[in-house]
């Protein structure tokens, strides 16, 4: 039985040598401490794991001094793509029950890699989850946790998860333990384990862009000369309708608290 | 990993970080402890940083470090709400090794100074607060000799032979160890600073230097009825404006100190210095500024104050300094705890060579020199009626009030004398305490 974190090292790309600006991601942090409950509940030992170049040691320090036992580095030789990084993992932890992972990174990450991840260890998924209850004590490989994720518009799903699974954290959903003093110590000390591994340069994969977000459609403002539809957008001239206009009333305070309710359920504020 | 080594320095600032290199280079095992996520964070200084003091450490630190300008021109100035009178001292000596003063950011050069600790042996444990003193079981909670120190992390007690103290100002640890005997609001400043971003060619047009020459603009007056007084100094691509205010005044007053910085930074003399600066950052610290007056016993059984902590800070108006103390006394620290541990006796008196080392150097013999100085420079008379007074005589001295006749010296002087109300003996004491201090 074994449960790994897969952290990321985000930092400053115009200084990757000064480790002041380079950390983990909340969901991260998330991760890890979610990772530690799950080896307590699973009885197994956790394995922490990045790619990066060696500055990223010190967040597997980190990690070491907060209890993991074993801490990874998988050094490649170019950059790779989401899905590179998911399989250089998933060769490193083949026989992980649980994975645990940050949603997303902070340093405009899409959350990819957790679900290559799953697909390349085979795995079931849960990403995205923002609350987790560990079921009784399980035998080997038999437990069960509940899952809850986000959906959109304020659904939530409730999931039931069995090894192996690859689970995706929110950074609120815990909140990282403090390493003890002396564990920070020798974790300042400790060896971290150091994969390197050939990647090809694949073009596609190695374009640095300007991050920009996706597109989205909007619908046109209404109007049929460009002055009515530039007053409906910025709602000039009254052009929101009678709602906005200005009126002014005198009312005992139980009735003007009754008016403006009604106001603005009229307006679209309740409903 | 054993729960005891021989040093902890509390504190990785200049003083801690001097002291764990000293003691580390010694062959102690050292733990460097710091509430920050790295050495620095938590650091600001408004002020010039004069480290020839690590010529001993870093043999050519000016090669390495991490700073900002060399301060090449140096210039005091009165200032009231409408004139300024200013002293502008420029040498080229300062812009070339081994340097005068220079400007730096604190996290820069506090977490550079750390790295030499670590290359030295010592362990620099970061995010850890250092919660209180642990003492011998021997003894009383209040008496016992002190053996290591507590954290806020889970199971954070560390023991030690000896620790040292470099907490900086309001130190807990001082306080815990009973070393100050009282504090009062009154020894305390405020430093409030903003730094603001300008390109590098505007500064040094601005302010007539080049490459990295820089400027350290030290001003009495301009902060209103609060006494204390102001700075602006250069950096690369910002300048650093900002206020030193006495707590007491600042209080009485009910102003936020944002406003005061505001009022400088719109005084005629100053505004076209900062013209379109974007303020990049607003910081605040508490300045232990009365000197000798308030300083605490520096040694405990077991322990060491250095630094902010120590109380070595010096205000004395034409000299403002703090980091040179902070390196000498960390350092010093450091060399007393190798030797009291080496010795096998770290009470109070093993570690009285300390005490010895900074009354015998600059450290404390400045202080003891300028013991007077805080004081007059932070008195009423000092702030409130010598700038308008001085600045009036400079404006009548150099009118020309034609077809009047150029009058006497003696009589401007008199009667600005008597208009800004500075009664003749009072002048003559301060003019007498001055003289005692600076001279």
């Amino acid at each position: 039985m074994t449960v790994v974190v897969c952290l990321k090292w985000v930092h400053d790309a115009a200084q990757p040598d000064d480790v002041r600006f380079g950390a983990m991601s909340p969901a991260d942090h998330s991760a890890l401490e979610l990772a530690l409950q799950c080896g307590e509940w699973a009885h197994a030992d956790v394995t922490a794991i990045t790619v990066g170049p060696a500055q990223a040691d010190h967040i597997l320090r980190d990690a070491l001094a907060c209890g993991v036992r074993r801490a990874v580095r998988i050094e490649t030789s170019h950059a790779v793509s989401g899905a590179d990084v998911a399989a250089a993992i998933a060769a490193v932890v083949a026989d992980a029950h649980w994975v645990w992972c940050g949603d997303y990174s902070i340093d405009n990450g899409s959350g990819s890699v957790p679900a290559f991840l799953a697909a390349a260890l085979a795995a079931r998924q849960a990403l995205g989850v923002i609350h987790l209850s560990f079921g009784d004590a399980p035998t080997i490989d038999a437990g069960v946790i509940e899952a809850t994720r986000r959906l959109d518009g304020g659904r939530r799903e409730v999931l039931e998860v069995r090894a192996p699974a690859v689970v995706s954290v929110e950074g609120a959903t815990a909140h990282l333990r403090r390493a003890g003093l002396t564990a920070l110590r020798t974790a300042a000390a400790a060896a971290i384990e150091v994969i390197r591994i050939a990647t090809p340069t694949r073009v596609d994969d190695c374009v640095v862009q300007q991050y920009r977000p996706r597109a989205r459609e909007l619908a046109g403002p209404d109007g049929v000369s460009a002055l009515a539809r530039v007053l409906s957008l910025t709602g000039a001239g009254g052009a929101r309708g009678a709602a906005s206009a200005r009126r002014t009333v005198v009312l005992d305070p139980l009735d003007a608290a009754g008016r403006i309710l009604t106001e603005l359920r009229e307006w679209g504020y309740r409903t | 990993m054993s729960d005891s080594v021989d040093v902890i320095v509390v504190g990785a600032g200049p003083a801690g970080s001097c002291a764990a290199i000293v003691a580390a280079r010694a062959g102690l095992s050292v733990v460097l402890l710091e509430r920050g996520p790295f050495a620095g964070s938590k650091n600001m200084y408004g002020g010039v940083i004069y480290a020839r003091m690590l010529d001993e450490l870093i043999p050519k630190w000016w090669e390495q470090a991490p700073i900002q300008r060399w301060v090449t021109r140096r210039s005091t100035m009165l200032l009231t709400d409408t004139q300024a009178l200013t002293v502008d001292f420029r040498t080229d000596a300062w812009g070339e090794a081994p340097y005068n003063g220079a400007t730096a950011y604190r996290p820069d050069f506090d977490n550079w100074l750390a790295g030499h600790a670590e290359a030295a042996g010592a362990q620099l444990l970061t995010s850890t607060t250092v919660t209180g003193l642990l003492r011998d079981s021997a003894g009383s909670n209040r008496t016992g000799a002190i053996v290591g120190v507590r954290t806020d992390r889970p199971a954070g007690d560390l023991r030690a032979r000896g620790v040292i103290a470099c907490d900086g100002v309001n130190s807990l640890l001082a306080k815990e160890a009973g070393l100050y005997e009282h504090t009062d609001a009154k020894h305390f400043t405020l430093g409030v600073k903003e730094t603001l971003a300008l390109p590098k060619e505007v500064i040094d047009e601005r302010f007539g230097v080049r490459d990295r020459e820089g400027v350290d603009i030290e001003i009495i007056g301009g902060t209103g009825m609060i006494n204390g007084g102001g700075f602006v100094y250069t950096n690369l691509d910002t300048v650093a404006v900002g206020v030193v205010l006495k707590l007491s005044k600042l209080a009485a007053q009910s102003l936020r100190p944002e406003q005061v910085i505001a009022g400088l930074k719109a005084n005629h003399a100053i505004a076209p210095l900062i013209e379109g600066g974007e303020v990049k950052e607003y910081s605040a610290h508490l300045i232990p500024e009365a000197g000798l007056e308030m300083m605490p016993k520096m040694t405990a059984n077991g322990m060491l104050v250095a630094g902010d902590a120590a109380a070595l800070c010096l205000a004395a108006g034409i000299w403002l300094e703090g980091v040179n103390f902070a390196i000498a006394s960390g350092m010093y620290a450091g060399e007393t705890a190798v030797d009291a541990i080496r010795a096998g006796d770290v009470s109070a008196r093993g570690l009285a060579g300390y005490q010895k080392r900074m009354r015998t150097t600059f450290v404390l013999k400045d202080h003891r020199k300028l013991r007077r100085a805080p004081a007059l420079v932070l008195s009423d008379r000092v702030q409130h009626l010598y700038p308008a007074m001085v600045a009036n005589v400079a404006e009548r001295m150099f009118r020309v009030d034609n077809p009047q006749p150029k009058p006497g010296l003696r009589r401007i002087f008199a009667q600005e004398r008597k208009r800004a109300g500075v009664r003749r003996r009072d002048l003559i004491r301060d003019a007498w305490t001055g003289f005692r201090s600076y001279g």
